[in-house]
C-alpha cells in the first residue's frame, strides 16, 4: 500500500534521512524506532505532506503522492497523529471529528463518529472543548479519533503513548492492538519504548541518524548488534 | 441570530425607523451611508474571523463594484439590479487577482492587499477609455421605481441596503454554523493540524475572500447608484477600508452584531460629532479610536458589553 | 532613445538609493519584532515638514532641520514603540491595525498644523544640476543618494561589529535564543524602532530638499518601503538595498519608455512578480514567510 523509495530529506548541511526505503502492507502493523533525532517524524512529515523530501517517491496504493497536498493525502486514507497533541481549536470534540469527517471523507455519518468516540473512549467528553478540557490521555484519544475520522487505509501514529502513566498506557495499547482489525486500516507507529513496541507490533524497523538500519520482527530486530549498539549509545544518542 | 433577537431588530428597522424617520431626507440619509459603512464592515469582519485575514484593500472591491456596475447600466443598458449583482460578481472576480497574496501570511497578506487596491484604483485612473479616467463616471442610473414605490428615495434606498446588509448577516452566519465555519474556526489557530484531516485551507480562505468582496462589490454598487457619481478618488478611496475597519475593531470582529453596530456607532460619532468639533482632519479621531480600543479591547466593545450582561445577569439569578 | 534609457536608470539608481533609507527602518523594526510600522511613512513625513518649517519659519538652511526632527521622530518612534509593546495577544495582527491608526493620526496632525498644501524647498543651492557626462541630476537627488548610502554602510557596519547591534542581529534570527544568551529584546526592539527613528529623519529632510511633499505622502512612503522589503526578503541589508535600486530603476523606466501615471504599478507589479516566482524574496532566508 505505502512504498517509499530511497527518500532524501536535508535541513540546510544536515541530512535528515538518508535513502530510506520502506514498504507497509494494509495488513501491517510496523514499528518505527530509534534513538531522538533519528529521523522518524520527518519521515512521518515526508509521508503525509508537511516536509518535502530532496530526493526519492512516495507512493500511495500505486500513486505517486509527492507533489500531493497535505490535504489530498489526508483525502487518499493517510491519516496521522502528532507527538504533541493538535486538537483543532475553538471546537468540541465532536466538531473536531465532524470537521475531520466532512473534509477527510465528504460527507457527515454521525454514528461511525459516535463508533469512533466509544472506541476511545471519549462518549462523554464529546461536548467539551478540544483545546482547553481534555487531559493529556483525553488529548492522545482525540489525536487518533480525528485521524480515524477521515477513514484512513494508512494511520501513521507518532508516540500515542510518550507522556502516559502505566494504568493510561495499557489501556492505550489495548486500543491500539484492537484498532488494526476494528477500522481495517495498516498502522505505522512511532515509538520510544522497545518493550511497548514489541509487545504491539510484529514487524519494526529502525531509523538512526536518518538510515534505515533494520526491518524484520521485533525479535530478530531486538536481537541485531547494530540495533543495539544504536540503543546503548556507542554511536548515537 | 437567535429568534427571539432577530424579530424585534426587524421590527425595528423596518417597521420603527421608517415610521419615526422615513420623511426625514437627513435622517434618513445619514442612516444609508452608515449602513453601506455597516455592509463593507460585516464583509471585512466575515474575511478577518472566518478567513484570519486582515485585509487593508476592500476599497478595491468597493470601487470595483461601483464602476462595474455604473458602466455596464450606462453603456449596456443593464437594469440597476442585474448591474450591482454583476458589480459584486466582478468584484469576486477581482479578488481573484489577489489569489497569490493568500500563500503569505499575516502582516504579508494584510499589505500585499493594500497594495493591490492602489492598482486598481491606477487602473480606474489610466483606462480613460472605459472609465473616463479621473473625471468620473456621471449620470449614473438611479434605482428604480417599483410598483409605484420610489427606491431612489432616501427612504427607499435605506430600505434597499438594510435588506442588503440583514441578507449578508444572514449569509455570514449559516456560512459560521456550516462545516466550513468550523473547518475555518480550527484553521486559526491549528493550520497543520486541520490540514492533515483532509481541509483544504486555501481554497476555504479563497472562498471567504470571494464573498467578501462579493457583499463589498454589492455595497459599492448600490452607493454608486445612490449618489449617482463616481470617480477613481472616490470610489477607491482608503476610506472605504478605514472606515469599515475602525467599525469592525470598535465593534468587534468576533460576533455578528458587532461590525454592524460599531458601524452605525462610528459612523454617527463621526458625522455628528468629530466632523462638527474637528472638521479638517477630523480622521484623526478615527486613528484614535483604532489605536484605543486595539490597545485596551481587543475585541471590541460590543463583546465587552455582552460579557457585563451575562455578569450582571449572573449576579440577578 | 539610448540616451533616455540611460539618463532614466541614472535618476533610477538615485531614487532608489533613497527608497533603501526609507525601507532598512521598515525592515529593521520588521526584523527584530515582527512589526510592520505602518506608520513609518509618518515618521518620514514629519521629518520633511520640520525641515520645511526650519525653512519657511526661521529661514534657515533646511539641512539645520535635522538635529530638531531626529529628536521629534525619535521621541514618536519611542510612544509607538512603547504602545506596540501595551499589545499582549495576537501581536502580529494587531501591531498592524495599530500602527495604522497611529499613522492616520500622525497624517492628519501634520494636517492640522501644515494644512493640505504641497510644499518643496526654495533653496536654489539644490536644484542646480550636477552633470556627469551625459548624465545629469539634480544636486539634492545626489546628496540624498550618497546620504543613503552612508547611512546603510554606517549601519551595516555598526550591525556587524557593536555588541547593540549583534544583539539586534541576534534577536532577528532567534528571538528565544537570543533571551537564553542574557540579550534584553525590549532594549533591543527599542533601539531598532529609535534607529528607524533616525534613518526617517534624514530620509524626510532630505526628502524635503529633493522633492515636494504633502500629508498624504505618508502612506505611499509606507507601501514603497514595504515592497522594497518583500523584495529584498527578511534579514538582508544588501537585499534592501538592491530591491531598493531595483524599484527606483524600473519606475524611472516606466516613466521614460511609457507614462508617469503607470510609475505607482511598476511597484506593484514587481511585488506580484517576487510574490508569485520567488516567496522568500530576491535574499531573504528560506521559510520565514509561510
Amino acid at each position: 500500500m505505502l512504498k517509499l523509495e530511497s527518500i532524501n530529506v536535508r535541513f540546510g548541511g544536515l541530512a535528515a534521512l538518508q535513502d530510506v526505503s520502506l514498504l507497509v502492507d494494509s495488513e501491517d502493523m510496523v514499528g518505527l524506532v530509534g534513538p531522538n533525532g533519528a529521523g522518524k517524524t520527518t519521515l512521518f512529515n515526508v509521508i503525509s505532506g508537511l516536509v518535502r523530501p530532496t530526493g526519492g517517491r512516495v507512493l500511495f496504493n500505486n500513486i505517486d503522492v509527492l507533489r500531493k497536498p497535505l490535504y489530498a493525502r489526508a483525502r487518499m486514507g493517510i491519516g496521522r497523529t502528532f507527538q504533541i497533541p493538535q486538537p483543532m481549536h475553538e471546537l468540541t470534540v465532536r466538531e473536531n471529528l465532524l470537521v475531520a469527517q466532512r473534509f477527510g471523507t465528504g460527507s457527515v455519518n454521525q454514528s461511525k463518529i459516535d463508533e469512533i468516540l466509544d472506541f476511545v473512549r471519549l462518549s462523554d467528553k464529546s461536548d467539551r472543548n478540544a483545546a482547553t478540557e481534555l487531559a493529556l490521555t483525553e488529548l492522545k484519544a482525540l489525536e487518533v479519533a480525528k485521524a480515524l475520522a477521515i477513514q484512513p487505509k494508512l494511520l501513521l501514529l507518532d508516540e500515542v503513548l510518550s507522556g502516559l502513566e502505566t494504568a493510561g498506557k495499557r489501556q492505550f495499547m489495548q486500543m491500539l492492538s484492537d484498532l488494526h482489525w476494528r477500522f481495517d486500516v495498516g498502522i505505522l507507529i512511532i515509538e520510544h519504548d522497545i518493550e511497548t513496541i514489541s509487545s504491539v507490533c510484529k514487524r519494526v524497523c529502525v531509523l538512526n541518524f536518518g538510515k534505515l538500519i533494520a526491518d524484520g520482527t521485533a525479535d530478530a530486530v531486538f536481537k541485531d548488534p547494530e540495533v543495539i549498539k544504536s540503543y546503548t549509545g556507542e554511536s548515537g544518542a | 441570530m437567535k429568534i427571539r433577537f432577530l424579530l424585534p431588530v426587524l421590527a425595528v428597522v423596518y417597521l420603527a425607523i421608517p415610521y419615526l424617520w422615513g420623511g426625514n431626507n437627513y435622517v434618513m440619509s445619514l442612516l444609508v451611508a452608515a449602513f453601506i459603512i455597516a455592509g463593507v464592515a460585516l464583509a471585512w469582519a466575515l474575511l478577518a474571523n472566518l478567513g484570519g485575514m486582515v485585509s487593508f484593500g476592500h476599497s478595491a472591491f468597493f470601487g470595483v463594484g461601483a464602476y462595474l456596475s455604473a458602466l455596464l447600466c450606462i453603456n449596456y443598458r443593464l437594469p440597476v439590479l442585474a448591474g450591482i449583482l454583476m458589480g459584486g460578481i466582478g468584484a469576486a472576480v477581482a479578488s481573484i487577482a489577489m489569489l497569490p497574496a493568500l500563500r503569505l501570511r499575516g502582516p504579508y497578506f494584510a499589505l500585499a492587499v493594500l497594495a493591490y487596491a492602489n492598482i486598481f484604483k491606477i487602473l480606474a485612473m489610466e483606462f480613460k477609455g472605459i472609465t473616463e479616467g479621473a473625471a468620473g463616471v456621471t449620470n449614473i442610473p438611479a434605482l428604480p421605481t417599483v410598483m409605484g414605490f420610489d427606491f431612489s428615495s432616501k427612504l427607499g434606498t435605506y430600505l434597499v441596503i438594510v435588506t442588503i446588509v440583514l441578507l449578508f448577516t444572514g449569509s455570514y452566519h449559516l456560512i459560521r454554523v456550516s462545516h466550513y465555519g468550523a473547518a475555518l474556526k480550527a484553521m486559526h489557530d491549528s493550520e497543520d493540524a486541520t490540514r492533515v484531516v483532509g481541509v483544504n485551507s486555501t481554497l476555504l480562505k479563497a472562498m471567504m475572500l470571494f464573498v467578501s468582496a462579493f457583499m463589498t462589490g454589492v455595497v459599492g454598487a448600490v452607493n454608486a447608484h445612490y449618489i449617482n457619481f463616481i470617480d477613481p478618488d472616490y470610489a477607491f478611496d482608503l476610506g472605504w477600508t478605514l472606515l469599515p475597519m475602525v467599525a469592525v475593531v470598535f465593534g468587534g470582529y468576533r460576533t455578528l452584531m458587532g461590525p454592524l453596530v460599531g458601524a452605525v456607532g462610528i459612523f454617527m460619532l463621526d458625522q455628528l460629532v468629530f466632523k462638527a468639533l474637528i472638521g479638517t482632519g477630523h480622521q484623526i479621531m478615527l486613528g484614535a479610536v483604532l489605536a484605543v480600543m486595539v490597545l485596551f479591547s481587543p475585541d471590541g466593545l460590543v463583546p465587552l458589553i455582552g460579557d457585563k450582561w451575562k455578569r450582571i445577569r449572573r449576579a440577578q439569578a | 532613445m539610448f540616451d533616455l534609457i540611460l539618463q532614466a536608470t541614472y535618476s533610477g539608481l538615485l531614487s532608489g538609493g533613497s527608497y533603501a533609507l526609507i525601507a532598512l527602518g521598515l525592515a529593521l523594526v520588521f526584523g527584530t519584532m515582527r512589526v510592520i510600522n505602518l506608520a513609518h511613512g509618518e515618521f518620514v513625513l514629519l521629518a520633511a515638514y520640520i525641515a520645511y518649517t526650519v525653512e519657511s519659519q526661521m529661514d534657515w538652511n533646511p539641512l539645520l532641520a535635522l538635529p530638531i526632527s531626529v529628536v521629534v521622530v525619535c521621541i514618536t518612534a519611542a510612544i509607538v514603540y512603547l504602545l506596540v509593546t501595551r499589545l499582549d495577544k495576537n501581536r502580529e495582527m494587531n501591531s498592524l491595525i495599530l500602527t495604522f491608526g497611529l499613522g492616520v493620526i500622525l497624517t492628519n496632525l501634520v494636517l492640522f498644523i501644515w494644512k493640505a498644501d504641497i510644499h518643496s524647498t526654495s533653496v536654489g543651492w539644490f536644484q542646480e544640476a550636477v552633470v556627469l557626462g551625459p548624465l545629469y541630476s539634480m544636486r539634492s537627488e545626489l546628496l540624498f543618494f550618497i546620504t543613503s548610502v552612508v547611512m546603510v554602510a554606517i549601519l551595516w557596519v555598526w550591525l556587524d561589529k557593536s555588541w547593540y547591534g549583534r544583539a539586534v542581529r541576534a534577536v532577528s534570527s532567534n528571538r528565544d535564543a537570543a533571551k537564553l544568551m542574557g540579550i534584553n529584546p525590549h532594549v533591543t526592539e527599542l533601539i531598532s524602532f529609535l534607529i528607524a527613528g533616525i534613518l526617517a529623519s534624514f530620509s524626510g529632510v532630505a526628502l524635503y530638499c529633493a522633492s515636494v511633499i504633502q500629508p498624504a505622502l505618508g502612506n505611499a512612503l509606507t507601501i514603497k518601503a514595504f515592497i522594497i522589503t518583500i523584495l529584498a526578503g527578511i534579514g538582508s541589508i544588501p537585499g534592501v538595498l538592491i530591491g531598493a535600486v531595483l524599484l527606483g530603476v524600473s519606475e524611472a523606466l516606466t516613466i521614460t519608455l511609457l507614462s508617469s501615471a503607470l510609475q505607482e504599478l511598476t511597484g506593484m507589479l514587481l511585488l506580484l512578480f517576487v510574490l508569485l516566482a520567488l516567496p522568500n524574496g530576491l535574499f531573504g532566508r528560506a521559510g520565514r514567510r509561510g
